[in-house]
């Protein structure tokens, strides 16, 4: 009964567009006109409260042991953390001076007010983190907590306990203000579970303890089917070691897709803050063009150490690209082509396109040369789609011949380019034709947005993150 | 022009491919120590000077060098733990001391701050008075002024306009020289520490420490140095940038209370707040110096009034843990601009509505804020300890022993305003 009351935003990544506010807490308000209606409502929340257990709460309460004798109090509670409802495994029991743990065996029950034991067996020793574990209190309430679902970081005002087929699990984190000022209150009144804008704990990552190895392995599975757009804005959102920790469980292709997405300051502060092989790996996943403006907001010193931390090729193309005017096509331009001869086959073609798909990039067509390297033709995705496997792409080839513009062209000249030809992009090629990279027209918009973007004057800001 | 996607001609980050210059690089970090630190010579604190020059001469001016230290320990230390964590000072006491503590310390904060947002206001109204404008003019107008710069402007505008307008500080500067003070009784008095004697005197000394180092101030510096996504690289340049600031903002305040030492306490003249000390400047000083004067105190109200309902929704929306930046819109960003308005609002109503007296409100601020200031110089020296916050950057024993000292201080200067006022 208490898995969906206390699931409110339990929607698809990604299609629950509400800012953070439009959550049950609001509504609730809006129909405080019509009192049956609210009373009754009171009353479900109530039945809800009863269930649940306030971790918040319990700290410094009782432990007793089956004759009800006190033997000591509560100092935290700790989960395994894995997907879904995590699993109390035991309690940290402040004896004295000491903190003893209590294993989950031998707890008889929770309540708000007392936790009873079923045996008065104490592990004396210190207690000592384990991988994967969470201390409820000490990690995660009033910590920074990432809401994958509605995509935005909180901090948790309580998280509640609940009894799920025999054994204690947590099931939802408050994120509500009200919650976070009842527990300012003194004695009981700040000990009951108030359930007003409660998140599913199946929808949100917490974070283990910076500096020390414990660490999170498993990022939720969640977070790697958001848009980029929004995984960056939670980067952004993060204090600095939890953003940190964030981006060590994802993928590099993970991140890198987010890093794009990014505000170039908040970019910029992410690749100088972490350690240099990390920062390399990540700009090696983004795009050659985004990588490289991203490294052009970099001091110097700090762009070639990341440069020389890259593996082969990587670091030479884009060391290639920072070369060229960044105000120019050079500039702009991606240098990830796909390059082969007339003789080629189709089939050697779409085999190289499936190849660098599952890259990072996204090329959009077979970019033909002759032995010199001169550009003969661009053949497009589409111009191969009913091809015969075995046919040579210079069957492919021939009019419309592909536009391209000189390194050096400015931003206006590009547009032009593109606006008269109606092309979805554009190749960069040096004076002997020797195509040198591509131009999307998504980088194109990403300019022309930013130049109209402005607020004031002075302010030039891309638009590409906010 | 395709500068906007693969940089700026004028980028603002100041970082541009090539040699990064020391200059250069110290623009791209300089704005929360200077703006934090002169923010705290707002009306409250030059009346607190005039009041200091006025009645007690040079003799006292070494408590404005002592709170300039307070002040340069301080602020490094926010600027630091808003650096090194990433997040506000409300967040972080949330996270490290507790959700009553949290509660009780920005329920206490936003009190406060509504509270001086009035006096700044107030400052905005008396100000203009002196150049004959009314105050149902000049207040809602200022009020509208700082709203819609920060509503418009976004993080960089606002922090360009306001390092625009904390330049009105230069005022102080000149009025004090057009005063003709006596340096040498001036440098004797920062130098040699005369100790205060009467219950008077202790109370300006107090005072003129609390209204150096602000509450606000303190929560301020540390978002505003998350909201500028400072790396803690950048940990050296911002120092300087803070140290600057306070120097700066004590550099004022000296001035202030020379300019009043050499005019009204000379004369014997009593008086109760900076315009009535920019008044009395006039036949003394010139009409320039008693203009300046003014001048000065309008545009420190105005920076103040920008940064305090700024300050207020920073730690309102990182205590709750809701989006605080000032690129977010106001539809993603519901309780930071709400708070905004509220604090806004509220200042503006305080002052203009007539009937309401707002000495006592403004006393009942002041002593809040020096109530308030205690617990959080004590958090802080916490949270600078925490090496699970702070990690490599957490403060060494001595370095943590020197902030307890300092706090011990301010301590026994709470302890005896308290006791004195009860008496």
């Amino acid at each position: 009964m208490q898995t969906p009351t206390l699931t409110p935003r339990n929607t698809l990544p990604g299609t629950d567009p509400n800012p953070p506010t439009t959550t049950p807490a609001t509504s609730r308000c809006s129909r405080r006109p019509h009192y049956s209606g609210a009373s009754s409502r009171m009353l479900v929340r109530r039945e809800v409260a009863d269930a649940l257990v306030s971790v918040a709460g319990l700290v410094r309460r009782p432990v007793r042991d089956q004759e009800g004798n006190e033997v000591g109090r509560v100092a935290d509670v700790v989960v395994r953390w894995d997907a879904g409802y995590s699993p109390v495994t035991g309690l940290i029991v402040r004896v004295g001076a000491r903190r003893a743990w209590v294993h989950a065996h031998d707890l008889a029950a929770i309540d708000h007010d007392e936790v009873r034991l079923l045996s008065t067996r104490f592990d004396l020793r210190d207690v000592i983190r384990r991988d994967g574990e969470l201390q409820l209190v000490a990690d995660v309430i009033d910590h920074q907590l990432v809401d994958v679902h509605g995509v935005r970081v909180v901090r948790a005002s309580d998280l509640y306990l609940t009894q799920l087929a025999g054994s204690w699990r947590v099931v939802g984190v408050d994120v509500s203000i009200v919650s976070l000022l009842r527990r300012a209150l003194p004695g009981a009144r700040g000990r009951r579970p108030s359930p007003g804008q409660v998140l599913d704990w199946s929808g949100v990552q917490p974070f283990g303890v910076p500096g020390q190895p414990v660490r999170l392995q498993r990022p939720h599975e969640a977070l790697r089917r958001l848009r980029p757009a929004d995984l960056a804005d939670l980067l952004e959102d993060l204090g600095r070691t939890e953003r940190r920790e964030l981006l060590d469980v994802l993928e590099p292709e993970t991140a890198a897709d987010a890093l794009e997405e990014m505000d170039p300051q908040d970019l910029d502060d992410l690749l100088r803050d972490a350690p240099v092989e990390k920062a390399a790996a990540l700009v090696a996943s983004m795009e050659p063009d985004e990588a490289a403006e991203a490294l052009r907001e970099l001091p110097e010193e700090e762009r070639d150490a990341l440069l020389a931390a890259m593996s082969g090729g990587q670091g030479e193309t884009l060391r290639a690209l920072l070369a060229y005017d960044e105000e120019t096509a050079g500039g702009v331009m991606t240098a990830g082509l796909v390059r082969m001869s007339p003789l080629s086959t189709v089939a050697d073609a779409v085999g190289a396109l499936r190849s660098r798909r599952a890259g990072a990039e996204e090329p959009t067509g077979i970019v033909v040369v002759d032995d010199d390297g001169r550009l003969v033709d661009d053949v497009s995705v589409f111009e191969l789609l009913g091809a015969d496997p075995l046919a040579r792409l210079e069957s492919l080839t021939g009019p419309p011949w592909p536009v391209t513009v000189s390194p050096d062209a400015e931003l206006a000249e590009i547009v032009d380019r593109i606006v008269d030809n109606r092309r979805s992009s554009l190749l960069v090629v040096d004076a002997e034709q020797r195509p040198l990279g591509r131009i999307l027209a998504d980088d194109v918009i990403d300019a022309l947005i930013a130049d109209g973007d402005r607020r004031w004057p002075w302010q030039r800001r891309t638009g590409a993150g906010s | 022009m395709i500068a906007a996607t693969t940089g700026r001609p004028e980028r603002t980050s100041g970082r541009r491919p090539g040699r990064r210059t020391f200059a250069m690089a110290l623009a791209a970090v300089v704005g929360p120590g200077l703006i934090a630190g002169l923010s705290d010579d707002d009306p409250a604190g030059i009346t607190t000077y005039s009041v200091l020059g006025s009645q007690y001469g040079y003799r006292l001016l070494w408590v404005l060098g002592v709170s300039t230290l307070a002040l340069i320990l301080f602020q490094d230390l926010g600027a630091r733990i808003g650096v090194v964590t990433g997040q506000g000072l409300a967040g972080l006491i949330r996270q490290r001391y507790g959700a009553r503590a949290g509660v009780l310390s920005i329920t206490a904060l936003v009190l406060a701050n509504v509270g001086t947002t009035t006096a700044e206001f107030a400052g905005i109204a008396a100000g203009c008075q002196i150049f004959h404008v009314s105050p149902y003019v000049s207040v809602p107008l200022a009020a509208a002024l700082v709203s819609g710069l920060v509503l418009r402007g976004g993080f960089r505008g606002v922090e360009r306009v306001l390092l625009t307008l904390s330049a009105v500080f230069i005022a102080y500067i000149a009025a004090g020289v057009l005063a003709h003070p006596d340096w040498g009784a001036a440098a004797h008095g920062l130098v040699v520490p005369s100790m205060p004697r009467s219950r008077d005197e202790i109370l300006i000394c107090t005072a003129t420490l609390g209204t150096t180092l602000a509450p606000w101030g303190l929560a301020f510096i540390q978002s505003y140095a998350v909201d500028k996504r400072l790396t803690p690289r950048e940990l050296g340049l911002l120092r300087i940038d803070v140290v600057v600031g306070a120097v700066l903002t004590g550099v004022i305040g000296l001035f202030v209370v020379v300019a009043c030492a050499a005019t009204l306490h000379v004369r014997g003249v009593k008086i109760n707040d900076a315009s009535d000390a920019a008044d009395a400047l006039a036949p003394l000083a010139g009409h320039l110096a008693a203009e300046l004067f003014a001048a000065g105190l309008i545009g420190a109200a105005l920076l103040a009034a920008s940064i305090l309902p700024l300050s207020t929704a920073y730690a309102v929306s990182d205590i709750a843990g809701r989006p605080a930046a000032l690129d977010d819109s106001p539809r993603e960003a519901r309780l930071f601009y709400g708070t905004f308005a509220f604090v806004t609002v509220t200042g503006v109503s305080l002052v203009l509505l007539p009937g309401v007296s707002l000495v006592p409100l403004l006393v009942g601020t002041q002593v809040l804020n020096a109530v308030l200031l205690l617990p959080l110089l004590i958090y802080m020296s916490g949270i600078a300890r925490d090496r699970r916050l702070m990690g490599q950057y957490a403060a060494r024993p001595a370095v943590a022993a020197v902030y307890l000292v300092v706090v011990g201080l301010i301590a026994i200067c709470i302890a005896a305003l308290g006791v004195l006022s009860l008496r």
